[in-house]
């Protein structure tokens, strides 16, 4: 592997078409333009209030490698702009640093499985709880319950299975009976069956709705979209930077 | 039995736009109604008064985020829109268009990429009928799949094939775009299928 090739420059050839920010731009900026990468700051371990502070001086502060917060961010907003298209970035190992996007991802799964789903939830549950006939209730709930048991399921194999196995890569180890294109072929589309909540509650909800409904409802809307992102960094950031691993050991 | 299609081209070069037209007109299987389009001014009107069904349009006369604010200002949501391509084009702008031509399509090309606009006319409009409405007996099958009766059992109790089951459990997915048995549960109880007590397993 050659590290020694100059990382910023490689950033800036992965990535194409306007706005794409650089260590130099300030975070702010960032975020204030663009409120939703909150998140992935915040799972990278980055804490606010960073005055004026660069992108570039905000991440070393807070020891975050800056490729791989640059790569994620801007992979991100380009697909804000153009979401059907699927193009991984090339030269993916100078852009990201598995080690980085790992603690990223996991942050990710403990923000879905420990506030985010359970916040929704209880949400929901508000929502419905005078508004809706007592047995759709019930079935509601049921639904959302049996969605974040697949939730679970789904981040938990990776927790388990996917980090351990490319932490063990890092170190050069090469386990025999496993590869990532196994990870690529079961990694479902997590976001979809959260998508027929959206449906059912849009087209069947026999209740009056209000507010708590239409707070629960952004929050599913919302949700979706996070989940879809989530897997799209796994699809076309993680897998490919991790199929490079595979092949230069 | 020709196809009659109504298509307006948008193109300044007189050129261009009559050789497209030429060939057009030499195509077999169709009756085209023309309208020429040569300058962005005429292009709200002209699509306004003549309700083409397919536009076909070069990307230099008008950007493609443009394309679904012309359909909604000119009452006419349902026209395709065609990019025709003769320069290097963004590949953002033209993810805007529901197809592409060049002018160095051959006739067939042209051909082809037209019935397909015509076949999936007819086919967008055989769902929005049948969208929805689900069949007596796809309602017999959602209540068996909600009281967690597998594939087979609901073939034996309803003397059907297993392989028609699977069949209606599609169409059934399709029409309330609901995939999981606990979302049919959902829609069952709300559209009073079934009662939550018939719910052995819950």
């Amino acid at each position: 592997m050659t590290t020694e090739k100059k990382p910023k420059l490689k950033i800036v050839n992965c990535m194409y078409k306007k706005k794409e920010y650089r260590e130099t731009d300030k975070m702010f900026d960032l975020i204030s333009g663009n409120y939703s990468m909150m998140l992935v700051m915040s799972r990278f371990g980055i804490e606010p209030g960073f005055d004026e502070k660069t992108i570039g001086e905000v991440c070393r502060h807070n020891k975050v490698d800056c490729r791989t917060f640059l790569t994620v961010v801007n992979f991100l907003i380009r697909k804000k702009d153009t979401p059907a298209e699927d193009t991984p970035a090339e030269d993916i190992n100078n852009c990201i640093s598995l080690e980085h996007l790992i603690v990223y991802l996991h942050n990710a799964h403990n923000y879905f499985l420990k506030f985010r789903l359970p916040h929704l939830r209880r949400k929901l549950t508000e929502a419905i709880k005078d508004d809706c006939p007592e047995d759709v209730a019930f079935a509601i709930t049921k639904f959302f319950d049996e969605y974040a048991g697949e939730v679970d399921k789904h981040m938990m194999y990776e927790e388990k299975t996917v980090f351990p196995y490319v932490r063990d890569l890092l170190k050069g180890k090469k386990n025999p009976k496993y590869n990532i294109s196994i990870f690529h072929k079961r990694h479902d589309q997590i976001e979809l069956k959260i998508t027929e909540l959206k449906f059912l509650l849009l087209k069947y909800y026999p209740g009056k709705g209000g507010n708590w409904f239409n707070s629960a409802l952004f929050d599913i809307f919302s949700t979706e979209r996070d989940l879809a992102t989530h897997n799209q960094i796994e699809n076309n950031l993680f897998t490919p930077a991790i199929l490079e691993l595979e092949k230069q050991i | 039995m020709n196809i009659n299609l109504k298509i307006a081209i948008a193109e300044s070069s007189a050129i261009i736009r009559s050789g497209l037209e030429a060939q057009l007109r030499k195509l077999t299987g169709f009756h085209f109604q023309i309208v020429e389009i040569d300058n962005s001014e005429r292009l709200y009107e002209a699509i306004r008064l003549n309700k083409p069904e397919i536009l076909i349009i070069s990307p230099a006369m008008m950007r493609g985020e443009a394309l679904h604010q012309l359909r909604e200002d000119t009452g006419n949501l349902s026209m395709k829109c065609m990019a025709l391509l003769y320069t290097l084009t963004d590949k953002n702008q033209l993810r805007y268009y529901d197809e592409q031509i060049s002018i160095y399509d051959t006739p067939e090309e042209l051909k082809q990429k037209l019935e397909q606009f015509c076949q999936q006319e007819t086919e967008d409009d055989k769902e929005d009928e049948e969208q929805q409405l689900l069949s007596v007996r796809e309602k017999e099958i959602v209540v068996c799949v909600v009281k967690g009766m597998t594939n087979r059992e609901i073939a034996d109790l309803l003397y059907l094939s297993t392989h028609t089951i699977i069949t209606h459990r599609r169409n059934i997915a399709r029409k309330l775009q609901i995939h999981s048995a606990s979302g049919l549960t959902v829609y069952a109880i709300v559209n009073k299928l079934v009662e939550l007590s018939d719910i052995g397993k819950l």
